[in-house]
Order: C-alpha cells, then sequence, then structure tokens
C-alpha cells in the first residue's frame, strides 16, 4: 500500500493548524470515510448484518411467515446423519468441482501454450476462444446444451454418422452430470488468457539458456514453464473451484430445476435454492449455506497452506 | 498488447526450416479444429433459429435449407407477456446496475486508493474478505430484509445493492488502477487548493475511463445474464427479465416451439456478443489483468 505518502503530503486544511481535535478528525478521517459511506451500508446493511443473521437462522426452524423458533444443532445435525438429499448434493458437487475444474485449466493451459509459440492470428484465436466463456453463464447456453445432448440433439446426430446409438445424456443419470462438466470446460477462455498473461513475463533468456544446454522442449515445460507458472496455476485453480462450488444456473435450466434424474445434477445451491424458496425451510437453508462458506473456507484455507509446497515465488 | 516480440524463439534456431513449418500447419490445424468444435453450438443454435421448424431436429448441419425470421415473431410474442417487455426490464435494470457500481465502486476505490484515514487498511482487508464469500450467506437475511421493505416484485433488490457497492470485485479493480495514477497529479491540485471531492471528480475519474470502462461493460453483461437474482425476487411476469422469460419458455411450452425458443435465446446474446465485438480488447485485457472469472 503506498498510499502511506500521503502523510507526509499534508493536506491543505492541517497546514492551518487547526486547533480542535474534532475539526482536525474531520479534516483527517471525514473524507475516507464520506467517500466509503455506501459502501459502508452496504458493507453492514447487505453483508456483515446478514451474516451474523444469518448464522443465527441456521440453528432455528424458520418459514419466513412465523417468527424464527430456536432449534439448537437440529439442522445441522439432520444434514449430517439424516438427509439422503443432502449428502446427495454433497456428493453431486464435489464430483463436479473434482473433474470439471482440472480439467478445465488443463485445456486452458494447452491452448494457452499452443498460442505462446508466437501463433499468427492469435488475437483472432484468443477470441474465439474467449467467446464461450463470455456467453457461457447464459440461460441461452444452458438451453442449448440441454438440446445438443438430448436424445435426439446434436451430439447424438454426430455419433449416428458413426453407427453410434447414443442415449439421452442428459435424461440418464449416468451422463447428465458429465454435461455439466463439459459445459463448465467448454468455458476455458478466461483462465486461458490468465495463462497468456502468465507465460508473457516468463522471460525468453531461460528458454534460450536451456536450448544452449541441450534441453528438450518437454524438460523445459517441466522445468522451466510450469515452475514459474504456478502462481497463475494456483489463482486460477482458486477462483475456479469457488466458482464451481457457486455454480447453479446450468443445473437448474437442464433440470428443470429438480436436479435430475435421480438427483444426479443436484448441486448443493440447488438444494439450498429448494429448500429456501421450495420448502421455505429458510432455517435449514443458511445451514447449509454455513456449510458451504466452510467447505470454501476450507479449501481456500488448505490451498494456501499448502501452496508453500508448490508455489513458486520468486523474491 | 503487441504479439509480436515473442516470435518462435522457443524453436531454437538449429530447428530445421521444414520442421518449423509442419510444427506451425499442425498447431494452426489443430486450433482451427478446436474453434470449429466450440463454436458450432453457437452457429447451429444461430441457424436454428432460422430453419423451419420440422428441420431442427432432423438437421446437424449450420445452413439452413431455406431462411425464415417466422421463429422470431413467434417467440417474441411465446408468452403471455411479450419478449418486448422483458428486454426492456432487462436494459432498466442493467443499466441502472452499471451506474449504481461504476458510482459507488469508484468512490469506495478512491478513498482506499489514495485518503488517509484511521482504519484504511481494516476496512480495505474487510473488504477483500468479501471478495471470497459466497453469495448464500447473505441471502436469506437480505431476502427477508427486502421482504419487509416491501421491496419483492420490484427492481429494488436488483439494483440497490449496486449503489452500495455490494460487488466488492470492482472496487479492487478500481483500487489497482487508481493507484497506478501518478500521485503528483492530485498534490499538483491540493497545492491549487482542490478538495478531495475535486480530485476524485476532475482527476481520477477522467483519467481512469478505461478501468470505469471495463467495470462498466462487466457489470452490465453479468447483470444480463443474472438469472438467481430476478428468480428470487421477480414474480409477476410483467417484471421479467429475458433469462426469466427464456426460462419460463422452456417450461410452458412443453418445449414444443423450439424455433421460438432458439430465436429469443440468440436474442438474449446478441448485447453481450456486440460487446464483444466492440470491446473485445478491453474484456481480455480487463481479465489478463486482473484474473477475471469470466
Amino acid at each position: 500500500m503506498t498510499a502511506r505518502s500521503f502523510e507526509t503530503g499534508t493536506p491543505a486544511g492541517e497546514r492551518a493548524g487547526s486547533p480542535s481535535l474534532w475539526s482536525r478528525i474531520w479534516q483527517q478521517d471525514a473524507p475516507g470515510y464520506l467517500f466509503l459511506l455506501p459502501w459502508f451500508i452496504g458493507f453492514f446493511g447487505l453483508t456483515l448484518g446478514p451474516m451474523i443473521s444469518s448464522l443465527y437462522l441456521s440453528f432455528t426452524h424458520f418459514d419466513l411467515l412465523t417468527a424464527p423458533r430456536w432449534a439448537g444443532l437440529d439442522n445441522y445435525v439432520r444434514m449430517f446423519t439424516n438427509d439422503p438429499k443432502f449428502s446427495a448434493s454433497m456428493r453431486v458437487t464435489m464430483f463436479f468441482v473434482i473433474f470439471s475444474v482440472p480439467l478445465k485449466l488443463a485445456f486452458a493451459l494447452g491452448v494457452a501454450l499452443l498460442l505462446n509459440r508466437g501463433m499468427k492470428g492469435l488475437p483472432l484465436y484468443r477470441a474465439l476462444f474467449y467467446l464461450p466463456s463470455l456467453l457461457g453463464a447464459s440461460v441461452a447456453i444452458a438451453i442449448l446444451w440441454r438440446q445438443i445432448f438430448a436424445g435426439d440433439g446434436l451430439v447424438n446426430k454426430f455419433l449416428a454418422l458413426f453407427g453410434i446409438i447414443g442415449p439421452s445424456w442428459i435424461s440418464n443419470p449416468n451422463y447428465s452430470l458429465w454435461t455439466l462438466i463439459v459445459l463448465s470446460i467448454w468455458q476455458f477462455g478466461s483462465p486461458m488468457i490468465i495463462f497468456l498473461a502468465g507465460l508473457r513475463q516468463i522471460p525468453q533468456d531461460m528458454y534460450e539458456a536451456a536450448s544452449l544446454d541441450g534441453a528438450s522442449k518437454w524438460r523445459q515445460f517441466w522445468k522451466i514453464t510450469l515452475p514459474l507458472l504456478t502462481p497463475v496455476v494456483f489463482f486460477n485453480a482458486i477462483i475456479q473451484t469457488i466458482e464451481a462450488f457457486k455454480s447453479f444456473t446450468p443445473a437448474f435450466i437442464i433440470s428443470g430445476g429438480t436436479g435430475n434424474p435421480i438427483n444426479s445434477t443436484l448441486f448443493y445451491t440447488l438444494y439450498l435454492y429448494q429448500e429456501a424458496f421450495g420448502f421455505f425451510r429458510m432455517g435449514y437453508a443458511s445451514a447449509l449455506a454455513w456449510v458451504l462458506l466452510a467447505l470454501v473456507a476450507i479449501f481456500t484455507a488448505f490451498s494456501f497452506l499448502t501452496s508453500k509446497y508448490w508455489v513458486h515465488y520468486d523474491d | 498488447m503487441t504479439d509480436a516480440p515473442m516470435k518462435l524463439t522457443v524453436v531454437g534456431a538449429e530447428t530445421p526450416l521444414w520442421r518449423k513449418r509442419a510444427i506451425s500447419i499442425l498447431s494452426h490445424a489443430a486450433l482451427i479444429g478446436a474453434s470449429i468444435l466450440m463454436l458450432y453450438p453457437l452457429l447451429w443454435m444461430l441457424a436454428a433459429s432460422f430453419r423451419p421448424e420440422n428441420e431442427i431436429f432432423t438437421s446437424a448441419s449450420i445452413i439452413p435449407s431455406e431462411w425464415s425470421i417466422d421463429a422470431y415473431f413467434r417467440g417474441w410474442n411465446g408468452l403471455r407477456t411479450s419478449f418486448g417487455v422483458f428486454f426492456t426490464n432487462s436494459f432498466i435494470i442493467s443499466i441502472l446496475s452499471v451506474v449504481g457500481n461504476v458510482l459507488a465502486c469508484s468512490l469506495a476505490a478512491f478513498a482506499f486508493a489514495r485518503l488517509e484515514f484511521r482504519g484504511r487498511r481494516l476496512w480495505f482487508a474487510l473488504m477483500l474478505m468479501t471478495l471470497m464469500l459466497p453469495y448464500q450467506v447473505t441471502l436469506i437475511p437480505q431476502y427477508v430484509l427486502f421482504r419487509q421493505l416491501g421491496w419483492v416484485d420490484t427492481f429494488l433488490p436488483l439494483i440497490v445493492p449496486k449503489f452500495l457497492a455490494a460487488d466488492a470485485f470492482f472496487i479492487f479493480l478500481m483500487v489497482q488502477f487508481f493507484r497506478g495514477i501518478p500521485r503528483e497529479l492530485d498534490e499538483a491540485a491540493m497545492m491549487d487548493g482542490a478538495g478531495p471531492w475535486r480530485i476524485y471528480w476532475k482527476i481520477m475519474l477522467p483519467l481512469s475511463t478505461p478501468v470505469l470502462a471495463t467495470a462498466a461493460i462487466f457489470t452490465f453483461i453479468w447483470t444480463w445474464d443474472d438469472f438467481f437474482g430476478p428468480l428470487i425476487y421477480l414474480n409477476q411476469m410483467r417484471d421479467y427479465t429475458v433469462m426469466l422469460g427464456l426460462r419460463t419458455f422452456t417450461d410452458s411450452t412443453g418445449t414444443s416451439d423450439y424455433g421460438g425458443l432458439f430465436a429469443m435465446s440468440v436474442l438474449s446474446l446478441v448485447p453481450i456478443f456486440l460487446f464483444f465485438l466492440v470491446f473485445q480488447r478491453m474484456l481480455i485485457e480487463g481479465i489478463a489483468t486482473t484474473g477475471m472469472k469470466r
């Protein structure tokens, strides 16, 4: 934070030497707090207040119409001992995170490496690969996906060219989640752009030196590119994992809000939505939200703690 | 961004010319193949919106046998309320969100980047922490609050938080940019007796158009695409956004009018696509420098 130098550049009012404490506070602190006023209202009214309130609600039964009834740990106990839909949604979400994030990042890195070889037309390719990532969050794309992977959809038409009769991917519980994973991978554009920016930071003379020493491309990748890129990998992995945990719209649209077939696309967020706004179990939904927060926090903390063993920071 | 200076140092000088050529051709082939594979679904949907209804499920090609814009008329009036209303609603919400986000976030960012006040570090750290917070944690109390205020079934729950800088990501983005603006400029202005407000309004904002534009464009796109907010706060069809209209279309028609559905889907993507065409460089640079999620 470089803003500290402001202390030496004395504001005009202070130079005049205001005597009273209040006017000094006014001169010094008031502008900052006034500029932050909208954010403060938002932070206390829409973030911190609701967080505390939601933590409280997670220990109650609350149906929105009558006052919350204290329930102690009931919600959490039920979640972990007696709620098959909770465990299903947890399994689905974990499966989604574990497969979609690494595959998406692998595609992003692979294409970025290919593009970084000084390809002609790089801006064009980069833009084309980025487009799905920009459009992908739209309901329209989820609708398209539902059609592509339907029994009579585009994918099966292509398979039919090779004489393969594909299943109805969307309504088959063995494949339905995979269609969502493919949708997520399809949007590899933005991590790819971040990888490209990172690759550009790697000094070219390192490769030249390695070439002179006779290191193969493969070896250069493992010994130079990947280690120097680990901060970017780390960053992308965190952002994409949190996004994957929060993913909602595709599963909602593709399953028509149900999470079916047989809960195979019941994302955690979708289950939370059903509990809150389908059954008005607001207390239980709040507890679900806090478990999600705990999951995200544990994952983030774990990543930061392990990062010193695999993320290369040059300082 | 110039792409020139990193040419082929990777393929060393000893590599024979024919091998370089071969590698280059293979790479282009792979990239072109991947582009086609990735864009095919989008092109197919575009084509489906222009082809006769009976051809949608029989053809995998991206060139309709005959062109017709009937589906656009059918889709536009496919629900009780016209899609014209949904588009108007989406535009109102998105544009007001842009105004709110740019104003409120730049005010907060200016305070964090340039003003000296007690507790700044603490507030800044708290602001950063909200970046990671899943919205589900504040969802239910916010809903209860907006319900008590009588704001359900209005646009207010979708717009007012933007005027309160609830999307901390953009504060962070702007702080980064403001810090890069030379301090001598505000110090000179201060010598001339300008207060913080004048410095913010007359110096910082005019010099920050790139970051303000990036924030405005991403706010527009994210608000336009937002499904969850409208889903819980808007229940009357006359208040629906385009995304809610599309969702209702998929449910209510029993998916009989696919042409109309695809036509409206395509239309819903047009504003985003236009941003992409016009501001592509800006979007890509925004992501490259700040690591945005999409």
